[in-house]
């Protein structure tokens, strides 16, 4: 019995190792939901912003709520000066359990700080306490947090993904990286097909 | 010549099979979003071309592969290959970083793709004239 137990453990290694680490305050959902979606994002991207603010609540409202998936955003990272500051404010207020309402203030408001740069304005305007706000401003330049952005857009980039938003469907242990920016439609289609029936 | 279409009937032939059998094994709607990212054609043709086109690959590779009547189905891979590098040459001019969708996902559009697809539409288009140059009998 303990042979067949150490080579269940000896098959299931290289399995565990390449089970990623989940910042379970950037998901939503049922961590056990049959279907889970990384999402790799970058907030200075237009389509990102479309998808957070068009696809997104579909999504939710279809799948998140009933229980069906589980969404996770990822960062990944692109050559845009302002990039970074954005994940490390982001990645910050995640740490306080802020992270929706600041990763919403930062798409709504895009196109103001993408060109000003202003972009603590907007994470403030999304934290209504001031304890809040020094916090995050402290987490900010925290390594950990800034570790969190490269590790996540590192694991992003050797997985092959070039682009965002990339969406990458697991289910059954079994990972789908779908084309960037996905028609609903056909999200759908492929979401309720690999439901369980 | 007669050995040399023969061989390269067998590779275009087993070729398609195994990129239709690659697409069927995976979700019809995956194959979609990567016949959407081209931009081409309007969403009910996308539909349409996923839930059919990898069975026809399938079946049009075999009867290829098989060798009867080559004339129908070298001249359909032909046509076929001839859309397909068409699209990954527009989407390559025109900058879109997409998967060619050939052999399922993760295989975006490179020199290389652009490379393996033109050889094969050339082998194709090789077959295809070979099968119509020769009797039915000796093709």
């Amino acid at each position: 019995m303990k042979r067949y137990a150490a080579i269940l453990t000896v098959s299931l290694l290289p399995c565990l190792a390449a089970m990623t680490q989940i910042d379970k305050n950037k998901a939503q959902g049922n961590p056990m939901a049959p279907v889970k979606i990384e999402v790799f994002s970058d907030f200075t991207c237009p389509h990102c912003k479309h998808f957070h603010e068009e696809m997104l609540p579909l999504l939710m409202k279809d799948y998140v709520v009933p229980g069906k998936v589980y969404i996770i955003d990822r960062a990944f990272q692109l050559p845009h000066e302002f990039s970074r500051e954005a994940f490390a404010f982001a990645i910050a207020a995640a740490r306080i359990g802020k992270y929706q309402p600041v990763a919403d203030a930062l798409y709504a408001k895009q196109e103001n700080w993408y060109t000003n740069g202003n972009i603590w304005s907007v994470v403030a305007g999304a934290l209504p306490s001031a304890a809040d706000q020094k916090k995050v401003q402290e987490l900010s330049k925290d390594p950990g947090v800034l570790a969190e952005i490269d590790a996540e857009s590192h694991e992003g980039a050797s997985d092959g993904i070039n682009q965002t938003p990339t969406l990458v469907v697991t289910v059954g242990g079994r990972t789908y990286p779908l084309p960037p920016a996905p028609d609903y439609r056909l999200l759908k289609s492929m979401i309720d097909g690999l439901l369980p029936k | 010549m007669y050995w040399t279409a023969l061989v390269l009937r067998v590779i275009v032939g087993a070729v398609f099979a195994y990129a239709g059998y690659v697409k069927l094994r995976q979700p019809w709607a995956l194959f979609a979003m990567g016949i959407d990212s081209y931009h081409i054609l309007p969403y009910n043709l996308v539909v349409l071309t996923a839930r059919t086109l990898p069975a026809a690959e399938v079946a049009i590779g075999i009867w290829l592969l098989i060798g009867v009547w080559p004339r129908i189905p070298a001249t359909v891979v032909s046509l076929l290959l001839l859309v397909f590098f068409s699209a990954m040459v527009h989407a390559e001019l025109a900058g879109q970083k997409i998967d060619c969708g050939c052999f399922g996902t993760g295989d975006p559009i490179s020199k290389w793709t652009l490379l393996r697809d033109g050889a094969l539409l050339a082998a194709s288009l090789f077959v295809t004239w070979q099968a119509f140059r020769r009797s039915p009998k000796k093709s």
